[in-house]
């Protein structure tokens, strides 16, 4: 039943989706059927559904984490540009340089990056109590103006007429392609991994089972001696940290180099995913690709049956309401008992 | 600074203040009864669409706030529905209102790009305001003072009535209040249903009167800073009001500096973008370090209530 609500939500989505654009004037039927699966039987549109994944299931596994220690970070679009602009700085100081570590240094400069955007709403929340709904999700706003500020100014390509944008990157900083001649990069494989590392921490760990029990016991945990400010610290960093990766291997990779149009919202889908996923780093490779799909299917009806790229919005965020509204009748089930338990854990 | 500017620099500051002071009014009311909607933003960008779509086609503002009020309070009932009748997590639910109406309303506002408005009519006749000194009292969008009559209306309800007090009980002890034979849910859906009509118009204020006209997403996650309001307010309606036109003041500095001149042009415009948001955080942080120990919000706010027998 646990993983019936998520596929029951996707069908429901498809069933009302297609009902609800009939009635607004467009090809209802047709549209859904571009969306979900055109990208699935034509094999030339795998690629870009693994490259639209990738980012999605690097930040879900991140915020799958927070958000089973209930720490409601929000700002993940905002350390997912942070990472990407602290391995951007890196690409920029090392332009004139060659070798296999600046790749690398990269990365590093992206997943600290990340962190550090994170930290933020963690020492907020810990030290003056303060709500990490809305400063993370303020900080999103004030990454893209800081973007904004040096793509104008000191980052801008000398050479790029004076378009703001930074110089395209070098071999050796840029994320290789898998195969020669696909469009297919590593980051790819590294969200894979990322996952399932993601898993066994989760489910095999101490540090899984500490995140698990102060989000879903606090005073339990409280008993049992693990710190919910040190939750809070890890779950922050732990997910701004895999949004700044994710964030440094899409500039890395697709983009190869830093403009305005690179905050493309991936923290706010990369949300639907984690809860599409059941909050679990497996379940988020599963829902990664599906809302892939919505993106690639929802490029494909664009341009096959004129569907407004809207659509796609409107699909991922009916998804997550069917998922929440089919949680209830999972879970209605548990709570015909609660009444007995209630007085021992309130 | 002459009194023309400084007039000019009131009226564009209590211009931006209006729609935030709007939607963190009817959100103040959601969160009295219990409820947290984190799609504030989304419903204000609902709102938004709507009015300008019926105020175009129209030709009369007023309906366009109307249109926009209803549409955004049945956007709310969505939220309604799963968290108070399913009892889905509200932070979760809230958040997809918000990415919902943002593609519904780019969908729906495609067709309304590059249109115009006709603008409202004038509350107060011109005369009124023939020096430039009086347009401080009476040279506003008819909306702004539909916003201060909600802020006293607001205050008066929550305080003065008996409905008031009902829906702060829900609030504060929802299982007492449901002891006693009210409605929880009932009472829950009717504060969403109010917040959810103020987010619109708090929308149709941007696309009716600020811009005027339709862009996506042009809230510009103005419905964020009005939940921030609420916090900053401690859920009282007229601290609420000093807040507004204080955040109305940061987010129209950009302006002023540039009139201004002088040392003020040195500094970035990403800089002035930012600081609606460096400031909502700065004021959340000095909020929380004053108020050590209990916090003034409702008891049972984000909570779902699930009666016990």
């Amino acid at each position: 039943m646990l993983y019936a609500a998520p596929v029951a939500a996707v069908l429901l989505t498809m069933v009302l989706g297609a009902i609800i654009f009939s009635l607004m004037g467009y090809n209802g039927v047709g549209a859904v059927i571009e969306i979900f699966t055109r990208p699935i039987t034509n094999p030339l549109k795998w690629q870009d559904l693994g490259i639209k994944a990738a980012p999605l299931v690097v930040i879900g596994v991140g915020l799958s984490i927070a958000y089973r220690a209930n720490v409601w970070n929000i700002g993940a679009e905002g350390q997912y540009i942070a990472g990407a602009m602290a391995g951007t700085a890196v690409a920029l100081l090392t332009m004139s340089m060659e070798g296999p570590w600046i790749l690398p240094a990269m990365i590093v400069a992206g997943v600290l990056g990340g962190m550090a955007w994170g930290a933020i709403p963690a020492l907020l929340k810990t030290e003056f109590a303060v709500n990490e709904i809305l400063t993370s999700l303020m900080l999103n706003y004030a990454i893209v103006h800081l973007l904004y500020f040096l793509l104008r100014g000191p980052w801008r390509d000398p050479m790029g007429f004076s378009f703001p944008q930074t110089s395209l990157f070098t071999p050796s900083q840029s994320l290789p392609y898998l195969w020669q001649g696909t469009i297919m990069h590593w980051g790819v494989p590294i969200a894979v991994i990322v996952a399932l590392v993601a898993w066994f921490v989760m489910s095999r760990s101490v540090f899984g089972f500490q995140i698990k029990v102060v989000g879903a016991a606090p005073s339990a945990a409280r008993y049992g001696g693990f710190s919910t400010r040190n939750t809070v610290w890890l779950a922050l960093l732990v997910s701004g940290g895999l949004a700044g990766l994710a964030g440094i291997l899409e500039v890395a990779g697709p983009f190869r180099q830093m403009v305005p149009g690179f905050p493309t919202g991936y923290g706010f889908t990369a949300i639907i995913v984690a809860f599409l996923g059941r909050l679990n780093p497996l379940g988020v490779i599963v829902a990664g690709i599906v809302l892939a799909i919505t993106y690639v299917g929802g490029e494909v009806a664009q341009t096959t049956i004129g569907l407004p790229s809207a659509a796609t919005g409107i699909f991922q965020a009916m998804m997550l309401f069917l998922l929440l509204a089919g949680d209830i009748l999972v879970r209605y089930r548990l709570k015909a008992v609660r009444p007995a338990t209630a007085g021992e854990t309130a | 600074m002459s009194p023309e500017f400084l007039v000019a620099v009131i009226i564009t500051i209590v211009g931006a203040a209006t729609p935030i002071l709007l939607a963190a009014l009817g959100e103040l009311v959601a969160e009295k009864s219990g409820v947290l909607n984190l799609g504030v933003e989304g419903m204000m960008l609902i709102g938004a669409v709507t009015g300008f779509a019926v105020a175009s086609t129209t030709g009369n503002p007023w309906l366009g706030v109307l249109a926009a009020a209803a549409a955004a309070s049945m956007t709310s009932m969505i939220f309604g529905f799963l968290t108070l009748s399913l009892s889905a997590n509200q932070v979760a639910t809230g958040l997809a209102l918000t990415i919902f109406g943002a593609g519904f309303s780019a969908l729906a506002g495609k067709a309304f790009l590059g249109r115009t408005i006709t603008p409202f009519v004038e509350v107060f006749p011109a005369e009124l305001a023939r020096h430039a000194i009086w347009r401080v009292v009476f040279g506003y969008s008819p909306l702004v003072y539909l916003s201060l009559i909600m802020v006293v209306l607001t205050a008066w309800f929550l305080k003065s009535t008996r409905a008031g007090l009902i829906l702060r009980a829900v609030g504060e002890n929802d299982h007492s209040a449901h002891s006693i034979g009210y409605s929880v849910i009932g009472v829950r859906y009717a504060a969403v249903a109010f917040g959810g009509a103020m987010a619109g118009v708090a929308g149709s204020c941007f696309s009716l009167v600020l811009t005027p006209m339709w862009a996506e997403g042009l809230t510009a996650g103005r419905g964020w800073i009005a939940l921030a309001l609420v916090v900053f307010s401690a859920w009282r309606p007229y601290r609420l009001l000093a807040g507004a036109y204080l955040f109305g003041a940061v987010m129209t500095l950009e302006l002023h500096a540039k009139a201004a001149g002088g040392w003020f042009s040195v500094v970035p415009p990403e800089a002035w973008a930012a600081l609606p948001y460096l400031a909502t955080i700065l004021v959340l942080v000095a909020i929380s370090m004053r108020r050590s120990g209990g916090t003034s919000a409702p008891a049972c706010l984000g909570k779902p209530f699930l009666p016990t027998a």
